[in-house]
């Protein structure tokens, strides 16, 4: 069975003990992740600009990469949801749709594979610090991943998790959202850092690294100390502290 | 008045301007926040919210997708109740109409209720071209016809306004001083509009819904004041978008189950009124004659348009805008046209052919999907704005720069080693103007996001660089693959092969 | 206005342009949809509420303890009655409490047989619906203190009556006053809002009142930094006064009438 890392491009080059992490934890469980070289980006930051010619010669990279894949797993809702655009990005090449549509159908969030699939929430973490959660747009409204990082995140022993008000509030990223809308994504991470604060929490956690940064961007910003992180990483310094 | 003023521009230039208001976001928040929160337990309140939605949206889907037999059937049913029915494809052929029907009638004022269409139509202008007053009765519509103001919310028209403003606004119309008191500024209106009800010589409304089994035609509010547009003056105007239309009254079912939760949290409007034809010639009130305006107004653009039909699905609940944290921010005045919000984003472009004309109203969205969870039809908007800003870069209508940006992304990415080199030469380029672990500068792409963050850098290694080493160190970590582990994976596999997707999958 | 063209010319002549436009208009849609003009009746599979929602009834104590709550829940007064006359009663001393000077009430026999005349003479002068064709009868009904209607239907899911127009039963009576009294039949209420309209596909095109009025409370509004205020245009202050025995006019043996 092959098992294979969508790294993403982001964590690839910015975040790679991200996926350094998935792969160690999932070593844990007999899952040997592969990692086929081909792929490259989703092709989301074309596609949601419009650039959709921009976006298959990216996404191509992708279907090329995991076609012989029986699984694919990213440690982001946003990129894994991408790939189910493929179909509108393909639908005039029924060669290339053919293998969109069944990508789609084998590619999986990082912890609705764990939890679904595999079916492991607990996995022996220990982690005593004071954490919160933000839930990222795609995985959770699109994907649906709402319950699943609850699960795996109840189960840490000492970890004390506090509820990040209006949670469900995009953080503003929003690609390139970010760059051509810069005051209005400002002005919403800022909201979002104010909710963060408010928590008190050592530590924020999430699913996608792209909101993380943003997020962590404006916390270093105004010089406020909470540490970032995505929740296989959380998890990964949790075994291997216990 | 200058209604209009405030669509000049960019929405990013009218984005700062509301930015820049903090009272403004401070009111929208404060309100939206409320109207989100009474949605969210009406809908739980109801029960099976899901099963609701998905019934509204076929609905919606059915009759667009038969529009033309059941258009026919309303008007051919409206005009055996007495109706006088007019279809108009352009907006200037409906207030040509309404015009025409007010010289008619050789009218002085008339008495408006609530109603979107009319926005489209700046028909209140129009009237009072031709010495026509104009006069909106809904209180919130009231204040801001007196502010010379359109609405910046589809709902709460004054929602950018506080009482104090108001308070202003209603003493300078009543010629002495109000206090800023909701209950006091409101008796105030009610006192006022009352005279006018009596004596308006036409009354004008806008049409929620639109019932082609017996063409009658459907107002919710909870103010009374469609009620009085509706039942007092001898003419009544009503200005109909040409997709209100639902089957029967059976429909109008799951329409009030959906409309009134998903705009205010109510189960039912105060008022929701039925309206088939003009008062029967027994009765001793409701309107002599009666017209019925069916406007196209672009409308037609999006039908055959598999992208964008389904935008024909709205009720105009108001429910994205309340979700939208991009509207909760920047207001309704930004997006420069009588409809705002994620909905406004969407409808501005697409009611307009010309792509040419586009601001860059498309643009100002994160999608994040918030439109689309919380709209009672279940309009994919989130994903209709993505199709709006392809159409205006395949036309030739792309910001240059981001062109040639979105060139240098598909060279990168076209290819692992071509990007692997890209990455390699940030790496290089980033030594100049990285400090501790973190990019401060605000020159070129990086200008927008360090105006409010520090940009992170890239790793001293990428993933890929550091893969066969990982790769090689897993060998002594791995563990047996314990075998319901496995027997779960497989499972998945013949599920996915059966054609179950699975979690996350549809 | 053309001084040679009539009004009922000029009607006749926007009808006729509006039929040729229907066409054009209609076509346009169809054309844009990709298909000819579709002429019958498609089957429509998705008709009104979900099943699981059509199969909720409950029993008429139930009914009335649901629309009392949630007509209270919207401001307005919910009060339970054996009979009529224990509801005139009522009515005739909230009348005088709220020093009313003038009431207006549908023309019919039930309302007639409440006896209000009487009962209010000394107090306020009681009108009964275009009882003749001298009256102004909307300004009669914008000067009146109180509006008194008989429900025709009544939903308790949502806390509705409902107020079917006639000749006898104005829509201004429901809606000019300060204050509405709503009279309603316990028999009348049904469970969900779907069982009313249902009788509306019924009676068809044909046997439909001009104006069908749902009124759920007191009129209301928010649009003053989302401050409710109640009466903005509407009646502030709504009474539905559930009647437990109610008798209808046509097994009523004495009464009113008209």
């Amino acid at each position: 069975m092959k098992v294979s890392l969508f790294i993403t491009c982001l964590n690839d080059a910015f975040f790679p003990k991200v996926g350094e992490a998935m792969v160690r934890l999932l070593a844990r469980y007999g899952i040997r992740l592969q990692f086929p070289e081909l792929q490259t980006c989703c092709g989301q930051p074309a596609y949601n600009s419009g650039y959709w010619a921009e976006a298959r010669t990216s996404a191509i990279t992708i279907l090329e990469a995991f076609e012989d894949s029986d699984f694919v797993i990213a440690p982001s809702g946003s990129c894994t949801y991408m790939i189910h655009h493929y179909e509108a990005l393909f639908k005039d090449n029924p060669l290339l749709l053919d293998k969109a549509l069944k990508l789609k159908q084998k590619t999986y969030e990082f912890t609705q594979f764990l939890v679904q699939v595999v079916g492991i929430t607990n996995m022996g973490a220990v982690f005593p610090h004071k954490v919160t959660y933000h839930p990222s747009c795609h995985g959770s409204r699109l994907l649906g991943a709402r319950q699943e990082p609850m699960d795996l995140l109840a189960n840490v022993r000492g970890l004390e998790l506090v509820p990040l008000p209006y949670a469900e509030d995009c953080c503003g990223f929003g690609g390139t959202f970010a760059v051509k809308m810069a005051p209005i994504s400002g002005a919403m991470v800022s909201e979002k850092v104010d909710h963060v604060i408010e928590t008190e929490a050592e530590v924020l956690v999430g699913l996608d690294m792209a909101c993380l940064m943003n997020i962590a961007g404006h916390l270093r910003y105004r010089d406020e100390p909470v540490r970032v992180m995505h929740l296989a990483e959380l998890l990964y310094e949790g075994v291997r502290g216990a | 008045m200058s209604r209009q003023d405030n669509a000049a521009g960019s929405v990013k230039a009218r984005a700062d301007l509301a930015l820049n208001d903090e009272f403004l976001r401070k009111a929208v928040r404060f309100t939206t926040e409320r109207l989100r929160r009474g949605k969210k337990e009406a809908a739980e309140e109801q029960g099976s919210w899901e099963e609701w939605r998905e019934r509204g949206r076929q609905i919606r889907l059915h009759t667009i997708a038969h529009l033309d037999y059941y258009l026919n059937l309303f008007a051919d049913n409206a005009r055996a109740n007495g109706v006088h029915v007019h279809f108009a494809e352009t907006s200037a052929e409906a207030v040509k109409i309404s015009l025409e029907i007010a010289q008619q009638k050789a009218a002085k004022t008339v008495l408006k209720s609530k109603s979107m269409v009319t926005e489209e139509l700046h028909i209140n202008d129009a009237l009072q071209a031709i010495g026509v007053e104009a006069i909106e009765s809904d209180l919130g519509e009231y204040i801001i016809q007196l502010a010379g103001e359109s609405p910046s919310h589809i709902i709460i028209p004054a929602i950018h306004r506080n009482r104090f403003q108001i308070a202003e606004l209603l003493s300078e119309d009543a010629g002495m001083p109000l206090p800023p008191d909701t209950s006091i500024l409101a008796g105030y209106v009610r006192k006022k509009l009352r005279e006018h009800f009596l004596e308006a010589d036409i009354g004008m409304t806008g049409c929620n819904f639109a019932i082609a089994e017996t063409g009658s035609m459907v107002l919710f509010e909870n103010e009374g004041n469609a009620r009085m547009v509706t039942t007092l003056p001898k003419t009544q105007i009503t200005l109909m978008g040409m997709e209100r239309i639902i089957p029967s009254w059976a429909d109008l079912e799951v329409m009030a189950t959906l409309l009134p939760r998903s705009a205010t949290g109510q189960k039912l409007t105060v008022y929701m009124s039925g309206i088939t034809g003009p008062r029967r010639s027994e009765d001793a009130d409701g309107p002599d004659e009666m017209h019925i305006i069916i406007v196209d107004n672009g409308r037609s653009n999006q039908l055959g348009d598999p992208e964008l039909q389904e935008l024909l699905s709205c009720i105009r609940c108001g429910a994205c805008l309340n979700a939208c944290p991009v509207y909760r921010h920047i207001g309704g005045h930004a997006y420069g046209g009588p409809y705002s919000g994620p909905i406004g984003a969407v409808l501005k472009p697409a009611l307009q052919k010309n792509v040419a004309e586009w601001d860059d109203i498309a643009n100002a969205s994160s999608l994040c999907g918030a439109c689309y969870e919380a709209c009672p039809v279940k309009i994919p908007l989130h994903d209709m704005l993505v199709y709006l800003r392809r159409r205006k870069v395949d036309a030739g209508f792309g910001d240059k720069a981001e062109a040639a940006g979105m060139k240098g992304f598909a060279a990168a990415m076209g290819s692992a080693k071509r990007m692997k080199l890209a990455v390699k030469a940030g790496r290089l380029a980033q030594k100049l103007v990285a400090r501790d672990g973190g990019i401060r500068i605000r020159l070129g792409p990086l200008k927008g996001w360090n105006t409010y963050r520090v940009a992170p850098i890239l790793a001293k290694r990428s993933f890929r660089e550091q893969w066969r080493e990982l790769e090689h160190e897993l060998q002594a970590e791995l563990k047996e693959q314990k075998p319901d582990v496995q027997a779960r994976m497989e499972r998945a596999i013949r599920e996915r092969e059966a054609g179950k997707g699975g979690i996350g999958h549809d | 206005m053309t001084e040679a063209v009539t009004h009922a010319e000029w009607l006749a002549q926007k009808e006729r342009e509006s039929r040729v436009k229907q066409e054009a208009f209609l076509k346009g849609i169809s054309s844009r949809l990709g298909r000819q003009r579709s002429m019958t009746p498609p089957p429509h599979p998705f008709k009104g509420a979900p099943d699981f929602w059509n199969v909720m009834d409950y029993d008429v104590e139930h009914r009335m303890t649901a629309f009392v709550d949630q007509f209270s829940a919207a401001g307005g007064h919910a009060v339970r009655f054996p009979d009529m006359e224990a509801a005139a009663v009522f009515i005739a001393e909230r009348a005088i409490q709220l020093k009313a000077r003038r009431l207006v009430r549908q023309d019919q026999p039930e309302l007639a047989a409440l006896d209000l005349e009487k009962r209010l003479a000394e107090h306020a002068s009681v009108t009964a619906w275009n009882t003749d064709s001298g009256t102004a009868w909307k300004t009669a009904a914008a000067e009146a203190d109180i509006g008194i209607v008989l429900a025709d239907y009544a939903v308790a899911h949502t806390g509705s009556v409902v107020a079917l127009s006639a000749a006898h039963k104005g829509r201004s009576v429901s809606l000019l006053p300060a204050a509405l009294f709503v009279l309603l039949p316990a028999q009348r209420i049904r469970t969900r809002l779907g069982e009313v309209l249902a009788e509306f596909d019924r009676s068809g095109r044909a046997g439909l009142p001009a104006g069908i009025h749902f009124i759920s409370g007191p009129s209301r509004s928010s649009d003053i930094e989302n401050d409710l205020t109640i009466g903005v245009h509407g009646p502030g202050l709504v009474y539905a006064l559930l009647v437990d025995a109610f008798v209808p006019a046509d097994r009523m043996r004495e009464g009113g009438g008209r």
